[in-house]
């Protein structure tokens, strides 16, 4: 019993101890690399660590939701830029001008809104039309990328609000917004997962998807409000990235979906559905975050990380295999 | 730790015998963050001359890094070297827009932004220390004036007609371009008339539909005006599908490798030459005089120098 505890552990705690590894090893490397007077492991450093995950953090919730449950979500890319574009110029629009800077929540409001609608679309179609949702998300990434390119053509959409600016870098209690967003969303999400039925549906659906239909889940209205969840998590991540930026090219938000999926599988869940934790994910997040910056900090180039991160990926899912192959105790090679 | 000790010891060191000497100085550190290194050779050549030029340099450090053309990351970048504390910072921007706060934030931190290459919104000015780049309204100027001295040595320059093609419409430098040119040819050959100007949109096959129409419409076309070597070479093609290309004196606003290699053919007049060696030794430059407090425009110009047939033998080939 004991043992088995500390299996479980050990596979679940994977990502973690990568994490402290990574932490070691650029804390060390960063000693005698770095041109920076300050070290690695500096509390502000991990701070902005935090605060930049959050762009990928917030929308990887989504997709962990999404993939528990037996599917996957190519669109997030786009719908994250079309998000971006919504509330960018829905600030100029004339018929907000009364408003003032009351216009920023009625914009918010309405990027969280086309976040959703395009998760109802895409969840709509895999429900009506049992197409799989790689393939029905592959062609809404194209079409959502397409209506993006619509809206504005090649021009970047822009809206410099220095009092959304503010808003968006403020800190509450050393926090920066983008961090809180993130810290808060893990939570509702992991409580969403693990203390209601909608979210035990979601491994159940995931797990075996016959078996649920038969327990009288309904699994097509099921999966179409966890679209709608990763499409408003996408928008959220948008709305809290471009409140600071203020502008938004037509290509942003390109493979944020496979940042997102590398981050999730890092997180230990599983491709096939019905397995996974939000807060593995959280792990994922940091630890790409944490390459990225470590890499950065003691001067490789991004080539470098894309290369690193690649070998990173195929290597934990290797471990995660081995580990989960002893942890089960059946598959002998 | 070691390296830490050294630092020590040199700081101390400047600070007993003063700044008089650059030698004990402790060295600058300046973060660049770049555009999309890798995308074309420009931008793979700027950052191979930047570290060169750097490392060259005793009295600096540099960290390099390469945004991979995703706003996001370059703002992650900005906000990590405003971390490490570095002296300056050189950005070459992935978005002139989305960049300014970022910018800001450096600027808040007290650490001055030298924008490389292609400049940021105006709304970002104030806190901007520098803009280090190429000069497009004098691209244009230079090439009017290669445009005319041509003209004089083959005594057309009383009577010559010339169109123009620009870069894509909206765009800073196809505007800046077009300027340069329009405003500096009246000035030194005020005989030569420009017939029309048409878009190319940066585009070959573009600029050569639009270079089909004009030998349609005009009997006597004596020189074309491209907003780059790209578009020069396809009037060129135009041109020489026509049968008219003998007559005809093509120039354009930046040099590239296709119009290098239509030069040494003898088939393309002249360009600007805008190299990317010096773009980056430019933006290096520009910081150290930043840091050192020296008086810096503004607008900090590299020079583009005119290349013509008669001297493309003192440059290399483009590499883009």
């Amino acid at each position: 019993m004991q043992q088995e505890t500390r299996k479980r552990m050990i596979k679940e705690s994977a990502i973690w101890g990568f994490i402290v590894l990574e932490l070691i090893f650029f804390s060390v490397a960063g000693h005698f690399l770095s041109l920076s007077e300050n070290a690695f492991m500096d509390f502000e450093n991990m701070l902005l660590l935090l605060k930049q995950s959050a762009p990928i953090g917030i929308i990887a919730l989504g997709m962990t939701v999404v993939m528990i449950n037996g599917n996957i979500d190519l669109s997030v890319g786009a719908t994250f830029a079309l998000a971006a574009v919504v509330m960018l110029d829905s600030m100029s629009w004339p018929i907000f001008a009364p408003l003032g800077d009351w216009v920023i929540p009625v914009s918010w409001a309405l990027a969280l809104l086309t976040g959703m609608v395009l998760g109802a679309i895409n969840g709509f179609i895999v429900w009506k039309t049992g197409v799989d949702a790689f393939i029905v998300t592959l062609g809404s990434m194209l079409g959502f990328r397409g209506l993006v390119f619509m809206y504005n053509g090649e021009q970047p959409t822009f809206q410099l609000n220095w009092t959304m600016v503010d808003i968006a870098e403020a800190r509450l209690f050393g926090l920066q917004t983008p961090t809180l967003v993130l810290i808060v969303c893990t939570v509702l999400v992991w409580l969403m997962l693990n203390k209601t039925i909608h979210g035990r549906n979601v491994y159940a659906v995931g797990d075996n998807r016959e078996a649920a239909v038969n327990a009288g889940i309904r699994v097509g209205p099921h999966m179409m409000i966890n679209f709608i969840i990763i499409g408003f998590l996408a928008a959220l991540s948008s709305v809290v990235f471009y409140s600071a930026s203020g502008s938004v090219n037509p290509n942003d938000g390109m493979l944020y979906e496979l940042w997102v999926i590398t981050a999730v599988v890092l997180g230990g869940t599983k491709l096939t559905g019905g397995k996974g934790s939000v807060i593995a994910t959280f792990g994922g997040v940091i630890a790409i975050q944490l390459l990225r910056k470590g890499l950065g900090h003691i001067g490789a180039d991004t080539a470098m990380v894309n290369l690193v991160i690649g070998s990173i990926l195929i290597a934990v899912l290797y471990l995660d295999k081995q580990l989960n192959r002893k942890g089960d105790g059946d598959l002998k090679v | 730790m070691k390296i830490r000790k050294t630092l020590a010891a040199t700081t101390a060191a400047a600070t007993l015998l003063g700044a008089g000497s650059a030698f004990a100085q402790d060295p600058y550190t300046i973060g660049i963050t770049q555009n999309n290194v890798g995308v074309d050779s420009y931008q793979t050549t700027y950052e191979q001359a930047f570290i060169a030029a750097a490392e060259k340099n005793a009295n600096v450090e540099t960290v390099v890094l390469d945004a991979g053309g995703d706003v996001a990351r370059q703002i992650a970048q900005m906000q990590d070297l405003i971390q490490q504390e570095v002296d300056a910072i050189i950005i070459w921007p992935t978005n002139g827009k989305a960049v300014i706060p970022a910018v800001r934030q450096a600027h808040q931190a007290g650490i001055p932004v030298i924008v490389t290459n292609s400049n940021i919104a105006e709304e970002g000015f104030d806190f901007v220390a520098s803009f280090s780049g190429p000069d497009n309204i004098t691209q244009g100027a230079r090439a009017a004036e290669i445009m005319c001295d041509r003209f004089k040595d083959l005594g057309i320059a009383d009577e010559a007609q010339i169109v123009e093609i620009t870069g894509q419409p909206g765009y800073t430098t196809a505007i800046e371009r077009s300027d340069g040119f329009t405003q500096r040819l009246p000035e030194v050959c005020p005989d030569v008339t420009l017939v029309e100007s048409q878009p190319g949109d940066w585009n070959r096959e573009k600029s050569q539909k639009v270079m089909e129409a004009f030998l349609v419409k005009y009997d006597d076309i004596d020189g074309v005006y491209a907003g780059d070597d790209n578009m020069g070479v396809g009037a060129l093609n135009a041109a020489k599908a026509a049968g008219r290309a003998e007559d005809i004196t093509f120039v354009g606003a930046t040099n590239f490798a296709v119009g290098y290699e239509a030069m040494e053919r003898g088939e393309y007049w002249g360009s600007i030459y805008q190299s990317p060696v010096d773009d980056a030794e430019a933006a290096l430059q520009t910081a150290i005089d930043v840091l050192e407090g020296k008086d810096v425009p503004f607008l900090n110009y590299f020079d583009t120098p005119k290349i013509t047939q008669e001297n493309m033998d003192q440059f290399t080939k483009p590499v883009f």
